[in-house]
């Protein structure tokens, strides 16, 4: 042995004496270590309990194979703590919709996966240097890669985006492999429009019995579950497997869908619903899913209905657990408070926390900012930007003219710089001490017409009247457009797309936090805003598996992508299309309301206090509609 | 190289002296070495296979079970009304399938040596012996050989707490029985192997999930998994001993 490999040894067997979790006996002449608790897969098992969990593993469906395999029924909700907000959006569910371009090449997310008919992949990526064990990583057939991060690494902020597979941190609980993923996309807990929310948590265990896993799923969606989710599922290792390629394209499969359709039922329209229920001659109302039907007394429930044959009613959930309900502790979640800079993508930062969110585009030529912030809030905003850079602030855009977006436009704009245009084909500049203010003309026209009227220091003074704006200057090495979609949000509205890290500063065309605000009097408009989120979504172009691509800044909420925005717009569709339906149908805008059109979207997006709640969304599209008869 | 071996002998030797030569009393009895801690009453959540649980059987309807030829034929001619009038209104209760039924669990020690699992639907008792089950003719509940698979994979030494596990149960000596209470099968020759893994959620919940390996050659044209989930209650409620019954 050399000098260098013996030193090397010596430290590495006080090392191991030292962790005490390695008992080892070396024969001088031995080349083995004669240790009993050497793991079987070969290594040191220095903290004594951890198993190797990758390997080839093939499903098996000993448990609801149809609904696996062959795919699950319409209306088969049992055996789901479903509540009402649940049930309704899975009634509205049409699978027509799943041949939308957007939604084609959607991968099964991570807590429905492990029930799908498919084979999977765990492997381990190990720190070269270290060996130590960096994260455990998955994929099946329909999925993209799902990282289980075992190196403590911290969980992203609330505003980072989502993803299918979410954030996992895994960690050792005895040798069972317990994981806890945050971030995820909206999802679905069974293939029949089931939903599960983007503010689901899931809590996973790997259990290895030899050549057996068993994958525990606890699902806590506060949206749409009434208590946890819990189900388990097998895979058998099976080393000659190989997961196939999974290459998707969407293309427009329907030809008859018209433009901004968005395929859905409008409430009891649904006449497929009980024909699995019937099929089986299940009650109608056991197959509506809901905590209190998973317990073993339910067996008398569903006797009593078999006797009555009468209608009994929708499962009594008044006395099943309400953990849903309840603020979920998730230890290591970042706190989702004060001013905070979250990148997103080459020179594009968002900082949140200054009412609405601003792009910052950060670079060698200096900074530019899409929106400002509150009044209140600028010298963070301003102290935030400058712990990342010193160079000039240049540039700031206005999506439009709230003042949680504009308030802090002369602040900012006065500690800024700009290389002004004098106009025309010029190529004269000059240098100003403020920085320059963009939007549509319509921003300083609302400005100027507000009870309040910001000061003029804060008025956009470089304005466009077209359909769009291309900046007249590469900055930070890229394209700026802004794009003005017509009475949208407000009728001041443009939407920011960076074009080289393909960003698109949305405004407040798109927030997933809140239902957006359709400012009626500024000339907002709901079919003017689906439009628009329809424009941006035409803009985008979705990476694999309909993840990542074009990235989306809200006004309000986490950082997106194209999906999350489909999300969106279909939920406006959605809703719009109820709400136009009952208003053809004579119904008054207090009638509307009190039929809670957006009951299935309330716990995501809805507020009954404040400024913006959901009877003045659904006011607002009542209002805003074009008249009976008309077209829209 | 002799220096690494004086230097490892040294830094060991405590620890091997303390495993040979320390004076140590009797090992601890599988009730005081206990890998996990099933204690307590558990109730089972029907999230999975909610038809084939939660509903009365239906003739034939044997979905997602691996069954053979024969095992087809047997459960195509299953007949409650005779299995009534035989006295086995108890086929389904059997170990290789109670425990999918919707039931209440209570776990327990009956001496040191022997768990005793309890469960209300059809008044079932389960023993699970740590070494050598006594000899028995064959029964619903058959003998079951347990064995703590600690974490690690090995015992805890001297004072050492286990750092978690599993309960490993082995069922043989079993009298034919139903996986599903539509008399889907399983024979005499039937060997039922089940762990027993506590996990923890949010909110303190905690579960114990059973995986079940179902092996019988003459129904069954694979090992039948399942996975079964049951909530830890923080009370005895809804304790509800019924006998069994072929609905």
């Amino acid at each position: 042995m050399n000098p260098i490999a013996r030193r090397g040894l010596v430290p590495l067997a006080l090392l191991l004496a030292a962790a005490g979790a390695i008992t080892v006996v070396v024969r001088a002449d031995a080349q083995e270590p004669l240790a009993p608790n050497l793991l079987g897969s070969g290594g040191f098992n220095l903290a004594g309990n951890e198993m190797d969990m990758s390997g080839e593993w093939v499903p098996r469906f000993h448990e609801d194979n149809d609904e696996r395999g062959n795919g699950p029924e319409l209306g088969d909700y049992t055996g789901l703590p479903m509540n009402d907000a649940g049930r309704a959006r899975a009634d509205s569910w049409d699978p027509g919709w799943l041949s939308m371009p957007e939604w084609q090449c959607r991968p099964h997310p991570i807590d429905y996966i492990w029930r799908g008919p498919s084979q999977m992949r765990i492997w381990k990526e190990i720190d070269p240097q270290t060996r130590d064990l960096v994260a455990y990583h998955q994929y099946w057939l329909r999925s993209t890669d799902r990282p289980t991060f075992m190196d403590g690494r911290p969980r992203p902020p609330a505003g980072a985006p989502h993803t299918w597979g979410g954030f996992s941190k895994g960690e050792w609980d005895g040798d069972m492999l317990r994981i806890t993923t945050t971030h995820m996309k909206e999802g679905y807990i069974r293939r029949n429009g089931v939903p599960r929310s983007a503010k689901a948590t899931l809590v996973q265990y790997w259990i290895r019995h030899g050549s057996v896993m068993t994958g525990v799923m606890m699902i806590y969606d506060p949206v749409y579950l009434e208590e946890v989710h819990i189900r388990s599922s097998d895979y058998v290792l099976d080393p000659s497997q190989h997961i196939v390629p999974y290459p998707c394209e969407p293309k427009e499969e329907d030809v008859d869908r018209r433009p901004g359709q968005v395929p859905h039922y409008l409430p009891g329209t649904n006449k497929q619903l009980f024909e699995w229920a019937d099929k089986f001659g299940i009650p109608h109302e056991a197959v509506r899913g809901g905590a209190a039907s998973r317990y073993p007394e339910y067996r008398a429930t569903v006797d009593a209905m078999l006797a009555s044959k009468a209608r009994i009613g929708i499962p009594d959930n008044a006395n099943a657990p309400r953990e849903a309900a309840r603020p979920l502790a998730v230890p290591d979640m970042p706190a989702d408070t004060g001013i905070r800079v979250v990148p997103v993508r080459d020179n594009i930062h968002v900082v949140m926390g200054a009412g609405g969110n601003i792009t910052a585009s950060i670079g060698g030529d200096g900074i530019m900012l899409v929106d400002t912030g509150r009044a209140d809030a600028s010298a963070q905003v301003l102290a935030a930007l400058r712990q990342i850079s010193p160079r000039p602030l240049m540039y700031i855009l206005n999506t439009h003219f709230d003042p949680e977006h504009t308030g802090g436009n002369e602040a900012l704009s006065k500690a800024g710089l700009a290389i002004r245009n004098t106009g025309g084909n010029t190529l004269l500049g000059r240098e100003e001490n403020v920085a320059m203010i963009i939007g549509h003309e319509n921003v300083a026209t609302q400005m100027r017409r507000a009870p309040d009227p910001p000061p003029f220091a804060a008025w956009p003074k470089d304005v466009y009247f077209g359909p769009e704006m291309t900046l007249f200057r590469w900055f930070n090495n890229e394209g700026v457009k802004l794009v003005h979609p017509n009475a949208a949000h407000t009728d001041a509205d443009s939407f920011v797309h960076f074009r080289r890290a393909d960003v698109i500063a949305a405004g407040d065309l798109y927030v997933n936090d809140r239902y957006p605000v359709i400012e009626v009097a500024q000339g907002g408009t709901i079919n003017g805003l689906i439009d628009g989120v329809n424009r941006m979504l035409a803009t985008a172009a979705s990476d694999f598996m309909a993840e990542g691509g074009t990235m989306f800044v809200p006004g309000h909420g986490r950082i997106s992508d194209s999906a999350d925005v489909a999300y969106y717009r279909d939920m406006l569709t959605i809703v719009r299309d109820r709400v136009d339906e009952m208003r053809r149908r004579g119904m008054t805008v207090e009638q509307v309301k009190a039929a809670r059109p957006t009951k299935d979207y309330d716990a995501d997006f809805g507020a009954t206090t404040g400024p913006w709640t959901t009877d003045m969304f659904v006011e607002a599209i009542y209002r805003t509609l074009p008249p009976p008869g008309g077209t829209r | 190289m002799r220096h690494i071996l004086i230097l490892t002998l040294v830094l060991t030797a405590p620890v091997l002296a303390q495993q040979r030569g320390a004076p140590q009393g009797p090992p601890p009895t599988p009730q005081a070495a206990a890998a996990v801690d099933l204690s307590g009453q558990w109730v089972s959540i029907v999230s999975e296979d909610w038809r084939h649980r939660l509903m009365p059987p239906r003739k034939g309807d044997f979905e997602s079970v691996p069954l053979t030829p024969e095992g087809r034929k047997v459960a195509t001619a299953w007949d409650p009304a005779r299995d009534r009038a035989a006295g086995e209104q108890c086929r389904a209760y059997g170990a290789a399938g109670v425990m999918r039924l919707p039931t209440r669990i209570r776990v327990g020690w009956e001496s040191p040596t022997t768990m005793r699992v309890e469960l209300d639907a059809g008044m079932q008792t389960r023993r699970f012996h740590f070494g050598t089950p006594p000899a028995s003719e064959p029964s619903w509940q058959g003998r079951s050989t347990a064995a703590w698979d600690y974490a690690g994979r090995r015992a805890p030494r001297g004072g050492e707490k286990p750092r978690g596990g599993a309960l490993k149960v082995v069922t043989t000596g079993l009298r034919p029985g139903y996986l599903r209470k539509n008399g889907v099968p399983y024979s005499a020759n039937a060997t039922v192997t089940e762990y027993y893994n506590v996990v923890r959620g949010l909110n303190d919940d905690v579960f114990l999930i059973v995986t079940t390996i179902v092996e019988d050659p003459r129904y069954l044209t694979q090992p039948f998994i399942t996975s079964t989930n049951f909530r830890r209650q923080r009370d005895t409620t809804g304790w509800n001993p019924t006998p069994c019954s072929t609905t």
